[in-house]
């Protein structure tokens, strides 16, 4: 494996620092629409290219913003770009737009975007700054998109919208409603730490995040 | 077309059958990491459901006086958290003042309430559902007591877990996840229980 | 200029502000005209199917609305009137609290309030996955051809719900959805009024 700067932070937020399970940031906002895959993937994917971007712009602007208003830029930044994503998905896609609602506005407040701009972009470089924001969107992604299968599987007897599960099957009413996502991502937890915790003592972790 | 629900009702709902936590999701990133210490669960509840009632009010008077007769809903989001921004500036003045205690022991997570999802969530409900004033006031405060109260129950239950063998993997975020799963579903059995829901 | 001083700090957030809220601004012209387009053809496709008239993309739904729908009110609450098979239907849009916001629909009716044609929802705020379900294709097509005992329809809804489609079009009841109570039973509201206003002629 690589040792470059770019593969140690795509693994470290694959696996070993993910946004999720690790860092414990992000969860508010997208756990809501996690009961059906096709939200899931494209509210994982706005926020993706949202701390990617802002994680960049950031990095950019580092040296010239004033200590004081340091959160305010950062919260100024990432408006912007969520806002462009919410134009975009309003002209583009408006049925989508229609069904993620105030959700998309929400990924301003996620807490990955601000998590990032703090921990990675302050001390380092525009490109390294938005490689670091896309591989923490997609670690992000991974753990949000099992939940949803489970969860839309179950709840719903379908994936992605088309049916799978057989006409009998009595769906789970509860994987349709709040708990089911905690309890899913506190699954999620249980089996990385523990995973995690049996590859500590020097070896390299498992990289491949094996989900479902 | 303002939904005619009744502003104390919307209060109540807004707390007990659609917590904005417990049911929406929102602001659990800082919920995870203080509830641990009662007191300043309780304090951190308290800053909250001020910000949220104070912001949810502005920002129906800036969307409906400013926003909407200039055309300028595409901006609302960095409004809004402008206006977050500020308030929350404010409370952390006013605290310093007559409460430095308080203020030391909140540490990082008062400016970090600016960036709390259920802020900025409440007022985008706010928006979407189209509340008149005092329904926003109602829904603005119902929300943040909501919050305030899964906080506070939330760490009563963490003083318990936290003496008592958990397994390794999930000690810390993990059981207090699963807590407050059971948490939204206790509350979801309040679901008959008021008029709205 | 020091980087901490008050005209740096005031200088800084301005031209940043600025700047974003430029190419925010352009962006929003640039794709005004897409978005008032989309909303067009929302509403195009809202009646169409409620009428009962399929169609097969944009341009297509703007032909058949031109030319087989007629707007009656061009105020709102709005309606619509059309023949189709040399039936007469007028088609309402109407509106009223949901569980959580308003819901708008788009209903289609005989004049006389005795068979409902069809209806699409317009926009809802109700839970993602319950009382959002209302938009489903099963949901709607319930009411799709149901005849209405002397205009009323009568939802099943709460522990009656059985959590599937009711087939039968001739007796007048239509199946709620099992866990979201209180938005199927609005949703019920909101159709008996919109059978109402085209009995009575459909414009007010």
């Amino acid at each position: 494996m690589s040792d470059s700067k770019a593969m140690t932070v795509l693994r470290a937020n694959l696996w070993t620092n993910n946004p999720i399970f690790i860092q414990i940031l992000g969860i508010c906002s997208t756990l809501a629409v996690t009961n059906n895959l096709r939200n899931t993937l494209i509210m994982t994917v706005g926020v993706t290219l949202a701390t990617g971007l802002s994680s960049m712009t950031l990095s950019a602007l580092k040296d010239l913003i004033p200590r004081k208003v340091r959160m305010i830029i950062q919260v100024v930044v990432m408006s912007f770009y969520v806002i462009l994503i919410d134009i975009l998905l309003r002209a583009y896609m408006p049925d989508v737009s229609k069904q993620l609602g105030p959700y998309v506005g929400l990924i301003i407040t996620n807490c990955i975007l601000m998590g990032r701009a703090e921990a990675f972009a302050q001390a380092n470089r525009p490109l390294l700054s938005l490689w670091d924001g896309l591989t923490s969107g997609l670690g992000y992604m991974a753990v949000l998109m099992a939940i949803a299968v489970v969860r839309e599987l179950l709840g719903f007897g379908s994936l992605f919208g088309i049916q799978v599960m057989p006409q009998g099957f009595v769906t789970w009413t509860i994987m349709i409603m709040a708990p089911s996502a905690f309890f899913l991502v506190a699954m999620v937890m249980w089996w990385a730490k523990s995973v995690q915790a049996k590859n500590t003592a020097g070896d390299k972790p498992v990289a491949k995040e094996a989900g479902k | 077309m303002i939904p005619l629900i009744n502003p104390i009702t919307l209060f109540f709902a807004s707390i007990f059958t659609s917590n904005i936590l417990l049911s929406n999701f929102l602001g659990t990133c800082s919920f995870i990491s203080i509830s641990k210490d009662w007191k300043s669960a309780f304090g951190l509840g308290m800053a909250v459901m001020v910000v949220m009632t104070i912001t949810t009010a502005i920002s129906w008077l800036v969307l409906t006086y400013v926003i909407t007769p200039l055309g300028l809903e595409y901006l609302s989001f960095i409004v809004f958290i402008v206006v977050i921004a500020a308030v929350v500036q404010i409370l952390e003045m006013v605290i310093d003042r007559t409460s430095p205690a308080l203020y030391l022991s909140l540490g990082i997570f008062l400016p970090l309430i600016t960036v709390n999802c259920a802020i900025l969530g409440a007022i985008l409900f706010m928006q979407i559902r189209s509340y008149g004033f005092v329904q926003s006031v109602a829904f603005g405060a119902g929300s943040g007591a909501g919050w305030w109260l899964a906080m506070m129950l939330l760490s009563a239950i963490r003083e318990r877990t936290d003496k008592s063998p958990v397994p390794a993997g999930l000690k810390g975020a993990g059981i207090t996840i699963i807590t407050i799963g059971f948490m939204a579903m206790a509350f979801i059995g309040f679901s008959g229980m008021i008029a709205v829901q | 200029m020091k980087k901490d001083s008050m005209l740096y700090v005031v200088v800084f957030t301005f031209i940043v502000c600025a700047v974003f809220v430029f190419v925010l601004a352009l962006a929003n012209q640039g794709t005004k005209d897409l978005v008032s387009a989309n909303k067009e053809f929302a509403t195009q496709s809202a009646v169409l199917g409620a009428f009962g008239i399929p169609f097969t993309d944009k341009a297509d739904a703007a032909a058949k609305y031109q030319s087989m729908v007629q707007k009656v009110s061009t105020t709102p609450p709005q309606s619509w009137k059309a023949t189709i098979d040399g039936q007469n239907y007028i088609a309402v849009e109407q509106a009223g609290p949901g569980l959580w916001g308003t819901i708008s629909v788009i209903l289609a009716a005989q004049p006389d309030g005795g068979r409902i044609r069809g209806i699409r929802v317009v926009s809802q705020n109700e839970t993602p996955g319950l009382g959002g379900r209302i938009e489903e294709a099963w949901f709607i097509g319930q009411f799709d051809g149901e005849r209405t005992n002397s205009g009323k329809l009568v939802m099943k809804s709460g522990a009656e719900a059985t959590g599937g489609a009711d087939m039968d079009k001739e007796n007048g009841i239509v199946d709620g959805i099992s866990g979201a109570t209180r938005t199927s039973q609005s949703f019920g509201i909101i159709v008996n009024a919109g059978l109402a206003r085209i009995m009575a002629g459909g414009t007010q």
